[in-house]
């Protein structure tokens, strides 16, 4: 068990790394609003929690905010806040969220630990979770301030695998039931808990197609189905859908299936042969018919259903192209696109070199456990191949399979280098007890599941079994001692193997270091001069909250939303949480429609504030120029006025002389280009590298309040309405009122 | 009726008396026998969609202001088929489809809307007369159109982009005429489902005799194994990117299209062979290592075990180390050795 300090402790120190480089700051977008339900939650306890309707987003439809949101990682953090202030530690809650992701990444190779002991045994599990502590793609969600579901998820993820495979292993109703709770805090978690509701039922329909079927297997799948289900629907943002949607049905499906050759194996049991091959027929047909009417009522069920019951997300998964084509919105998001092979170089590294030897040896011998992990592999790496974020599932999986991989080339060199070390060849017979015991325990735990796939329908064959088992074992042990390989070879094998390893550990903490532990809302850059720090977010949310009024409406892309609702405090619009597509394509309309429409859609939205992102000053890239055509395109989709073809010169995007008027007029160039001039005399765009195609222009609806330090953050009010007309001043005078009461009324939420 | 201004002036206005007597039914007679003659060649169609060349077009155009009929046009050609960024067959096939949706909805407005197709290489002054220089190009002529250039109108990318349901909408939008929904052969026909329903019902209860008995190929390990290493191969080398963003397998170089280029640089983007490279070069070496710690170990010549060993291990090192140049060179991203910065 010290061994195990070891991985846990280096997850630590590197998710603690970027806290020592930047502050104790919270990451990203999302987990800025999971920050402020923490906040929430601790104020006013559970209960407000769970009925909390929030009017600071969305306006003015609010948002719901108990019933659609994943509570596990709130909650969780929420318990740890109040154990630490029981105890007399007074941390403030965003320490706590802080630092809830390193610890979650330490349990996380914990789990990781387990579930490869219960596939292949001490060593492995302990490589697994040596490279699981590492692994690029999980520290990019576990570093401190990575407040986000997926940094709970994942230890809940690997955990109940380890629950179910242990379950299947032992045939323990116990480790079912934790099973099943381990489940339930899952779906409290992360909606990626479709992935492990498919996952099991498809690992136990493996089972009973390949004859593996046992009484552990039922033992270890029924009660997750119950339990689990019922569990599940208690969340409520799931509610319902668990018995509602597609995505559940493969386990109904599978439950249906299990009983019915459960019912087999038994009627097996109990009957003579030949009159088992008669009750073979009868239940052959009579399981047909049951599943041919359950399978009715399915298609019926989702035929019913406009999109056949399938979430847009979980379409896109199994119709790679289905998101690209019908969902821009789903489609629009970076972490959503298929990767290329770098990316797999970058987030597992070498372990992308190991994973097929770990798949080899799970098949030899192919134990209900390894066939698992295989299947995990397989499938996880299929869909991080449709979208990138889904790396992160693929990530526990690789570090298991390299683990087992690594541990079985190890074990061979290192005994072949033992066993013929010159001064030790004539001992052999003494050492090589000691080493036959270190694989004696493989050994014995191979031939064990194997033995116990076919043979073990109870408990009560236990300890005849064991017996043979021993028994078993002793033939294979002097068959193993001389099977080595060449000395020096194995020499350099292990050579090679420790540099890989060590090419590993410093990609790592490369990874670690420089790639993943930006918080994306203080960006530094290094140039011959010295290290620049650019705070502008927090610099532009510091000026909106205290600078404008409490019941502001501040409109900018949805990216935005949460960091302005968690750190200024004010209304937004539109935020992360893209429930409401109408919405979005509003905001993405305003921004790419002339200034004057683009007035009218605000103020009908009472914005008072427009903030806008850019970075052609100091060259940051992921501006709001850059996420334009997106806009354009969400907008479009509802809006159809609005034409991505009018914003592109032949097919090509661009804001220099060359682009279209259609570009230059709309409120997204004049919002982030206005006064761009002044800075340089030119006008030159460094994300784009070109000089801007309109210089000097006026804003007649929006005036500009505020412009951060580094121009990144650019701040819009929208003009007051006129209340009089050029030329017909004494008549507009006396209709100036009326007027008035006129534009508010166009407004349709007054 | 272009020639009868002419007459006109030239004959005694008896003769003019006569001709104002006839023409009308003249031209009735020529607008019924090109449309009559329309309706036959389209009748032979199996698709509705008509064969246009020179002649006809030049009969079809020579009728009377308002024609009695729209018209759209299919401009093809036979050697830009092969063209995969133009997808000339899928939209051929689409705008057929189209027009037998058209024909089988509206069977009585069979003769007020007709589909033609016309080929480059042989009808070239027609493409002329249209100005039409680029493919795709899908045009409509309503019936008043006198100048062809300015009178017709142009069906844009976007109009087909949503292949034969947005053109439809493009012509419901332009003409009166609303051709409903668009009938797609289904994948199976109606006999292939029922036929293969049946077969499986015969084949499920002999499967499972068979499950049950424990000896399918489902039971060989072997192919569970190769089929898990393939679906690994299949998504490290990134084949999931190239499906869904149509990528081609390989260029040609900009500079020298004699040249092909397979590896892009710049990692957002990938091509086609370039994945499946590095895909073999990420399987191969796990692959081997286990070759030699499940099967080497078991071979009992000391010396075919040192020489495949010594292969095996050179031929890993050499994978990985272009994996790491090549990601080196795509992505620029290098390994930080962290060495103490005194010894720099």
């Amino acid at each position: 068990m010290a061994a195990l300090e070891t991985p846990q402790s280096s997850t630590l120190r590197q998710a603690f790394g970027n806290v020592i480089k930047y502050e104790s700051v919270i990451h990203e977008f999302d987990p800025y609003f999971n920050y402020r339900v923490t906040q929430f939650l601790t104020k006013n306890g559970i209960y407000d929690f769970w009925n909390w309707f929030d009017d600071r987003t969305w306006y003015p439809l609010g948002r719901v905010i108990g019933g659609t949101v994943y509570p596990g990682l709130t909650l969780t953090a929420g318990t740890l806040w109040r154990i630490m202030n029981s105890l007399n530690i007074p941390l403030s809650v965003e320490t706590v969220c802080v630092f809830t992701a390193p610890i979650f990444s330490a349990f996380a190779s914990w789990a990781a630990y387990l579930l490869t002991k219960e596939v292949k045994g001490v060593g492995a599990g302990l490589t697994a979770a040596a490279l699981l502590a590492m692994v690029p793609s999980y520290i990019s969600r576990s570093v401190a301030g990575s407040y986000d579901n997926e940094a709970v998820a994942i230890f809940a993820l690997i955990f109940t695998f380890y629950l179910y495979i242990k379950a299947l292993n032992t045939g323990s109703l116990f480790y079912a039931t934790l099973n099943a709770i381990s489940y339930f805090y899952m779906v409290c978690s992360w909606g990626g808990y479709t992935f492990i509701i498919n996952l099991i039922p498809m690992h136990v329909l493996l089972c009973i197609v390949t004859g593996r079927y046992s009484s552990r297997l039922y033992i270890a799948y029924a009660p997750l189905v119950v339990l689990g289900t019922l569990l599940a629907s208690l969340v409520p943002v799931v509610g319902f859908n668990a018995v509602m949607t597609s995505e559940h049905f493969a386990s109904f499906l599978v439950f249906i299936i299990i009983h019915v050759v459960a019912l087999v194996y038994y009627i097996k049991g109990i009957l003579s042969p030949q009159m088992f091959k008669v009750a073979v027929t009868l239940v052959v047909s009579i399981g047909l018919i049951v599943c041919g009417a359950v399978l009715a009522v399915l298609i019926a069920m989702v035929a019913s259903s406009p999109t056949k019951g399938w979430s847009g997300r979980s379409l896109s998964l199994l119709d790679p192209t289905y998101a690209s084509k019908y969902i821009p919105i789903i489609a629009s998001v970076s972490e959503h696109q298929p990767p290329t092979w770098p990316s797999y170089f970058m987030d597992i590294n070498v372990l992308a070199f190991l994973v097929p030897a770990g798949i080899i040896a799970c098949f030899l011998p192919l134990s209900d456990a390894s066939s698992f992990a295989v299947l995990y592999i397989v499938t996880s790496v299929y869909f991080s191949g449709v979208m990138v974020r889904l790396m992160l599932v693929l990530a526990p999986a690789a570090c298991i399979m390299s683990g087992i991989a690594l541990s079985e080339a190890f074990g061979v060199f290192t005994r072949s280098i033992k066993f013929q070390l010159p001064g030790v060849t004539q001992n052999s017979p003494v050492n090589a007890g000691d080493t036959g015991n270190v694989m004696q325990n493989d050994v014995v735990k191979t031939e064990k599941s194997e033995d116990s796939l076919k043979e073990r329908p109870s408990r009560k064959n236990k300890k005849k079994e064991k017996d043979n088992v021993e028994r078993a074992t002793v033939v294979p042990k002097t068959e193993k001692r001389l099977s080595v390989l060449p000395l020096e070879a194995s020499v350099i094998a292990i050579f090679l193997l420790v540099l890989l390893g060590a090419f590993y550990v410093v990609h790592c903490v490369w990874a670690a270091a420089e790639a993943y532990s930006a918080p994306s809302i203080v960006l530094t850059s290094r140039s011959h001069d010295g290290l620049h720090v650019f705070d502008d977010f927090r610099e532009a949310y510091g000026w909106l909250r205290h600078n404008t009024e409490v019941d502001d409406k501040v409109a900018s892309w949805w990216d935005y939303g949460y960091q302005t609702t968690a750190m200024a405090n004010r209304t937004v619009i539109v935020d992360n949480n893209t429930w409401n597509n109408t919405h979005i394509a509003t905001v993405g309309t305003a921004m790419s429609s002339p200034e004057k429409a683009a007035w009218e859609i605000f103020n009908s939205l009472d914005v008072k504030y427009v903030l806008v992102v850019f970075g052609g000053l100091v060259g940051y890239p992921s501006d709001d120029i850059n996420k334009f055509l997106w806009m354009v395109r969400i907008g479009g989709g509802v809006f159809p006025h609005i034409k991505e073809p009018d914003y592109l010169r032949d097919g090509q995007y661009r804001i220099d002389s060359q682009a279209t008027p259609t570009m230059l007029n709309s409120l997204m160039y004049k919002l982030s280009y206005y006064r761009f001039v002044e800075t340089d005399g030119k006008g030159f765009d460094r994300v784009r590298n070109t000089e801007i195609g309109k210089k000097y222009f006026k804003l007649t609806h929006f005036e500009e309040v505020f412009t951060t330090h580094h121009w990144m953050v650019r701040l819009y009010k929208l003009k007051p309405p006129k209340n009089r007309i050029r030329g017909k001043t004494k008549k507009a005078k006396s209709k100036a009122s009326s007027k008035r009461s006129g534009t508010l009324k166009k407004n349709p939420w007054h | 009726m272009a020639i009868f201004p002419n007459l006109t002036t030239a004959v005694p206005l008896l003769l003019l008396f006569i001709f104002s007597l006839l023409t009308p039914h003249a031209s009735t007679l020529s607008d019924d026998s090109i449309v009559s003659e329309l309706s036959a060649l389209q009748s032979q169609s199996s698709t509705g969609v008509i064969h246009l060349n020179d002649p006809l077009l030049r009969r079809i155009l020579s009728l009377p202001t308002p024609r009695p009929f729209d018209f759209l046009i299919f401009f093809d050609a036979q050697q830009l088929h092969s063209k995969a960024e133009l997808s000339l067959p899928t939209l051929k096939s689409e705008f057929s489809l189209v027009s037998s949706s058209f024909y089988t909805n509206h069977p009585d407005e069979k003769s007020l809307l007709f589909f033609f197709d016309i080929e480059f290489q042989e009808s070239q002054s027609s493409f002329a007369l249209f100005a039409v220089n680029s493919l795709p190009h899908i045009r409509l002529i309503p019936p008043s159109a006198i100048d062809l250039k300015k009178d017709s109108i142009q069906m844009d990318a976007s109009d087909f982009s949503r292949l034969a349901e947005s053109m439809a909408e493009f012509i419901e939008s332009r003409t009166k005429l609303s051709v409903g929904p668009v009938h797609r052969p289904p994948i199976v026909s109606k006999k292939q489902i029922a036929f293969i329903a049946v077969a499986i019902l015969i084949w499920t209860p002999f499967f499972l005799k068979k499950l049950i008995a424990g000896n399918t190929f489902l039971h060989d390990k072997n192919i569970w194994m190769a089929g898990a290493i393939f679906v690994y191969f299949f998504s490290v080398s990134g084949a999931m990117f190239n499906i869904i963003r149509k990528m081609p397998m390989f260029l040609a170089d900009r500079n020298d299209p004699s040249k092909l280029v397979f590896f892009y640089q710049g990692s957002g983007m990938q091509l086609g062979a370039e994945g499946f490279a590095v895909g073999f070069l990420y399987t191969i070496v796990g692959l081997l290592l286990a070759f030699v710690t499940h099967l080497l170990i078991r071979v009992k010549n000391r010396t075919a075990q040192r020489v495949t060993m010594i292969i095996v291990l050179f031929v890993s090192f050499w994978a990985v180390k272009k994996v790491v140049f090549l990601d080196n060179w795509k992505t620029g991203y290098g390994i930080h050795a962290y060495w103490p910065s005194s010894w720099q």
